[in-house]
């Protein structure tokens, strides 16, 4: 199982936190990923310069906005399934 | 017995009038609250002069000492003469509150008070005083337990749906009736002031014919909230703080996403972010094991800083805002403010987060800052205790 953890915090609210999700959930939903990846929110990844900070089980931070969703999710996470 | 006194007031205006002629002066002092609520003759400026020379005349001179006789005649001679009606007139309600629960009250020609106490309407006895323009002034002295809530109405309020709705209009034994029926279901005093305001907005259809004000004294068990919001400038403080935090006993609040993982990592629970509350405009809530609500910081907080500020305007011309039912962060971070909270203990940190040095992003600390300030301008007004400690 796959955990992709989403920022919600402050300035990655503002950066639209929010979009990035749905725009996860809808991926893992179309593909059928549920029961390999879960999607979850978190408080404060601690890298608020990065927003939306997006953490893959353990790997670093990466960077993710509303229009790259499908790019960082084949590329960061299909990948490794 | 170390009750709170919790005052609360709102007001309409009579249709199409820019000023009330109904005015309401509560002051707080070490020994208790005192309230004016002043009833000025005819509507407008005119009133509004009249009432709100009155009311501040008798809460000054009374909280400074001065007797009811010398507040009184202070008062008839201060007052300009209405030359349409050659009267200087206002009629006025005078409640002396301790923090012992003793009560002094003065009434001139306004409806009686109304004291409810579990449940019931329950009648005081009153004796007279001096007269003023033939009418009697009335006294009485008696004590408020804990639960009894004291309102007092100008006549606008019993007057409320006259030759509308209703051919004698409200009537006081209906309004009393009416509030024997709602103290009891409102937790807080503004939310008594608020009902029984929407009631007559109802009665009159949007079209008061005469200013009307509600006055509400409601005796609460004081209700202690500590709020957390910021991590603090020294990180070596965090474990130190989270224990002081967990030490206070009321209920607690958490504003920020750096604070909550501070407190959890603290605590040694885990943070759970509520999924299913995720929308665009609030940020989601979380919960952490021992913590009442769980919050993001600035965003939140100035949501619900501008939720309180509607509900605390006491002049509502449509829809008044009050029982929030939303579970978004937002609301429920107001409804516990306004509501479950007498006494606010809010410890705020001054970290600077590195998000804020980036110039895309429209917050900063001092945003935080005045947020909070505003929080407790407020919080304040609504007669609340506030302790702010900077960590």
């Amino acid at each position: 199982m796959m955990t992709i953890r989403v920022c919600i915090g402050s300035a990655c609210h503002l950066k639209g936190a929010y979009n990035v999700i749905q725009g996860l959930q809808k991926i893992v939903e179309e593909r059928k990923l549920d029961n390999q990846v879960t999607i979850k929110a978190d408080f404060c990844l601690g890298e608020c310069t990065k927003a939306v900070s997006v953490k893959v089980d353990d790997d670093p931070i990466v960077s993710v906005d509303e229009k790259n969703v499908k790019t960082f999710f084949e590329e960061y996470v299909l990948g490794r399934l | 017995m170390s009750c709170f006194i919790d005052v609360a007031f709102d007001s309409i205006n009579k249709y199409g009038e820019e000023l009330c002629g109904d005015n309401v002066e509560i002051i707080r002092t070490e020994d208790g609250v005192i309230v004016v609520l002043a009833d000025g003759l005819g509507s407008g400026v005119k009133a509004n002069i009249l009432a709100t020379l009155t009311s501040k005349i008798a809460a000054t001179m009374l909280m400074e000492g001065a007797s009811i006789d010398e507040t009184v005649d202070t008062i008839v001679h201060t007052l300009p003469v209405c030359s349409v009606r050659k009267l200087a007139y206002s009629t006025f309600t005078i409640i002396k509150v301790d923090n012992n629960g003793n009560v002094y009250t003065v009434e001139y020609d306004n409806p009686p008070f109304i004291l409810v106490r579990e449940n019931k309407y329950y009648d005081v006895k009153k004796r007279n005083s001096i007269m003023i323009n033939d009418r009697v002034i009335k006294e009485s002295n008696f004590t408020l337990k804990q639960g009894d809530t004291l309102t007092v109405v100008s006549d606008g309020a019993i007057h409320a749906g006259v030759g509308a709705v209703l051919n004698l209009g409200w009537q006081w034994e209906n309004l009393k009736d009416h509030l024997t029926r709602v103290v009891g279901k409102e937790k807080c005093s503004k939310n008594v002031t608020k009902n029984l305001i929407e009631v007559c907005q109802n009665l009159y259809m949007g079209k008061p014919g005469d200013d009307t004000t509600v006055v509400t004294i409601k005796m609460r068990e004081p209700e202690e909230i500590d709020m957390f919001t910021g991590p603090p400038k020294d990180t070596e403080k965090d474990e130190w703080f989270v224990k002081k935090f967990m030490e206070g006993k009321g209920k607690k609040i958490v504003c920020g996403g750096t604070a909550a993982n501070i407190v959890a990592r603290e605590l040694k629970e885990s943070l759970e972010v509520n999924m299913d509350l995720i929308g665009p405009d609030v940020p989601p809530t979380a919960k952490i094991k021992g913590i009442d609500l769980v919050t993001e910081g600035v965003l939140t907080l100035s949501k619900a800083v501008e939720k309180i500020k509607e509900y605390a305007d006491t002049s509502i011309e449509e829809n008044p805002v009050y029982k929030l039912k939303a579970k978004d962060g937002a609301s429920r971070l107001a409804k516990m403010l306004i509501e479950d909270c007498t006494k606010l203990n809010l410890w705020v940190g001054k970290a600077v987060n590195p998000a804020h040095q980036n110039p895309d992003l429209p917050i900063d600390l001092s945003i935080k800052l005045k947020v909070v300030d505003e929080l407790i301008d407020l919080m304040k007004k609504l007669g609340k205790h506030v302790n702010l400690t900077y960590i």
